[in-house]
Parts: structure tokens; sequence; C-alpha cells
């Protein structure tokens, strides 16, 4: 084995030779048996690395990191409130247009299913949710969440058991996240952010049922 | 779209959401995070430094990730903004430590006990025991280029040497390690 061309072989298996030096490391590995087992070696254990899996540590490190938090949101609370209110008014809107897509997996996958009815509903569908204030949005759009989930109570027989399933998976996503927001807004009524994710999350669950309902009606 | 695609990007999602749940304070979407991330983390930093020091840095991660939530600007994905601050963590112990550079040039010694002679079954170690055993600055090279995917000019970047040595290092660990590929 020549040490020289050795010393290259993990440069060769990553592509970072010129085509010089590859073509005669390769000239070389047509003639060395050694060198060009080696080459296979190494590249079994690239695969290896490649193949590794992560595992969960063997103790649950969640309670002294719980304990760190809450002791640090104790001390630093009133800053930490301003802060972040301050720092949710662009990047967080931003992380919330992704954040609030809670429904768009379903979305693409139910679109897939019933291109028509999403284009009627499209056009159907209301304009960006305003902050206004939380109590009247809230119930109004609470009212017309319980209209549309009894409609679909009635409609869900006429859709097959996977594209029920899926409602019902992004359906639970939907109102965990509402639940979530409903308590972070209980700390902290006037936070703009949490406003907005509340009622664009439940804005969402509205185009949701209404989504499944006009599908199960084309199939009536 | 297929099964598996529906549910990576609902799962995404509900990331997205508890992200932005989290830097609103909501400690119980961090804790949702925590339990998403834990493996990934706790794996890095293991393979990074000694395990019995896993816990405690992977713990400090996380605590980090907390604080420095309001800066994440959603411009990546969390899981890939949580990895790269855990790799920072992990160089920062590094150099709190005192593991100086000279770490990353020659340490034949413990190299040559990976390496050594072809293993026979009752001396053979695990892949992972291997790595694990590779000298600090290979192991690091090699993890960070072969397991997580970056380039050598990134890891010379980070661990502050020049990308030669961080070749060097990568071809010096991939032959110690050829000899654990049957376990």
């Amino acid at each position: 084995m020549n040490d020289i061309w050795n010393n290259r072989l993990s440069e060769y298996i990553d592509g970072e030779l010129d085509s010089t030096e590859r073509a005669a490391l390769e000239a070389h590995l047509a003639s060395c048996g050694e060198c060009y087992a080696t080459l296979g070696e190494l590249r079994q254990v690239l695969a290896r690395a490649q193949a590794l899996q992560d595992t969960v540590p063997a103790t649950d490190l969640w309670r002294g990191i719980a304990q760190q938090i809450r002791r640090e949101s104790a001390v630093d609370r009133p800053d930490r409130l301003v802060r972040r209110r301050f720092s949710f008014s662009v990047p967080q809107l931003l992380a919330a247009s992704i954040a609030l897509m809670l429904m768009s997996g379903g979305g693409a996958w139910l679109a897939l299913q019933s291109r028509q009815t999403i284009a009627d509903t499209r056009a159907e569908s209301a304009p960006r949710t305003r902050i206004t204030q939380a109590a009247t949005w809230t119930g109004r759009t609470d009212a017309a969440i319980a209209d549309l989930q009894t409609v679909l109570a009635q409609n869900e027989s006429r859709l097959d058991t996977a594209t029920v399933r899926i409602v019902r998976q992004n359906l639970a996503l939907i109102d965990r996240a509402i639940a979530d927001a409903r308590i972070a807004l209980q700390k902290d009524p006037g936070n703009a952010y949490l406003n907005l994710h509340l009622a664009e999350t439940m804005r969402r669950k509205v185009e949701l049922l209404r989504r499944v309902n006009d599908m199960a009606a084309a199939r009536s | 779209m297929p099964r598996q695609v529906l549910e990576d990007t609902l799962t995404a999602d509900s990331i997205a959401a508890d992200t932005a749940l989290a830097a609103s304070g909501d400690a119980s979407a961090f804790e949702r995070l925590y339990r998403t991330h834990v493996a990934r983390v706790h794996t890095l930093v293991r393979r990074m430094l000694d395990a019995d020091e896993a816990d405690d840095v992977t713990q400090d991660v996380f605590i980090r990730a907390w604080q420095k939530l309001s800066t994440f600007r959603g411009e990546s994905a969390f899981g890939t903004w949580l990895h790269r601050l855990a790799v920072n963590v992990v160089l920062a112990r590094r150099k709190s430590v005192g593991v100086e550079r000279g770490r990353f040039i020659a340490d034949d010694k413990p190299l040559d006990d990976v390496s050594g002679n072809r293993v026979t079954p009752e001396l053979s170690m695990d892949f992972e025991e291997a790595l694990a055993r590779l000298p600090e600055g290979a192991r690091q090279v090699f993890v960070l280029h072969d397991v997580e995917g970056y380039r050598h000019e990134e890891i010379a970047r980070m661990l502050g040497v020049v990308p030669g040595t961080s070749k060097s290092q990568l071809h010096h660990a991939r032959m110690a390690l050829r000899r654990h590929l049957d376990r």
C-alpha cells in the first residue's frame, strides 16, 4: 500500500480531488489491491456513520431544565415580558404565518382529493383576520365552528375512512393550538402576537371545516 | 400527497406552532419541543464529548435555547437552529475545559488504541464505542462531517483549524473505525 495514495482515499470518496489527482489515484487503485480494499472499507465507514441512530438519554432531563427555566422566569419576568412583546412584533408574526399553517398538510392533501371544492372555497374565503376585541370575534367564530361541526357530524359518513382520520388529526392539532393560545392570552391579554395567533388558528379551523363539508356535500 | 409527507408536514407545523408558543413563554410548548428533539441533541453531545458529560451539556443546550428563543427568527427550522446551538455549546465546552488546539494534531496513542490490529471477537467493540474512543479532535471532525454533514470549511471555522487539518483528522478517524465495521 502506498501511503501517499492511502492518505488521499478519503478526499477521493468525498469528491475533493481535482481531475488530475483523481485520474492518478484511479490508476493506482487499478494496480494496488490493498488500497482498493481500504477504499471499500472507508466507504463502509461513511455509510455506517450516516446510518447511526439517535438515542434518548437514559434519564429524563426535563425536570432539571424545567426547574431552571422556572427560576429564570421568576427572576426576570417583568423584563422578559416587555422584551418579548416587542421581539414578537415582526419575527414572530412571520413565524406565526408558518406555525399557523396547522392545517396546511391536510389542506394540501384535501386539495388533491377535491380540487374543484377547494377552488370554490377559496373564492369564498374571508379576508385576513384583523385583531378586534377578542370577546367579540372569538364568540362569533366559536358559534360558526359549532355550526360547522354539527354539519360535519351529519356528513362524516359520506367521507372515506382515511379522509376522516386525516381531518380529525388536523382538527386535534388546531384545537390544541387554540387551547394553548387561550391559556397564553389569559396570562398576557394585550399580546398582539397571541391575539393574531388565536385568530388565525380559529380561522384555519373554520376553513378546514368548510372544505370538508363541501367535499362531503359533493359526494352526496 | 403521500401519507408520510403529509405526516412530516403536520409534524413540522406542530413544531412551528410550539416554537411560537414557547417563544411567548409557554413552558408546556417548550417541553414538547424538548421531547421531540432531545434524542438528537443528546446523541450529538454524547458523540462529541465524553458520555458522562452528555446529560449536563444537553440540559445546558435546552436552557440556552429557552433563553435565546426570542432571537429565533424562523428563517430555518427550529431543529436546525437548535442543532447549531448544540454544536456551539459543545465547542464552547471544549474550550472551557482546556482542550487545546494541540489535541487536534497527533494524539497517536489513543488512535492506535482504536485502530490497532484487526480486532478479535472477544476484543471487539461496538462502532459507537470505537467512535467514543477516538482522540477528541478526530472524533469531533468525524461526527461533524460524516454523521452531521458539515463541510470541512465549516468545521475548520468552528474548531479554529485549517481545512487541511480537518481532512487529515477525518481520514485518520475513518481508518481507525474501519476495524469495527462488523459490529
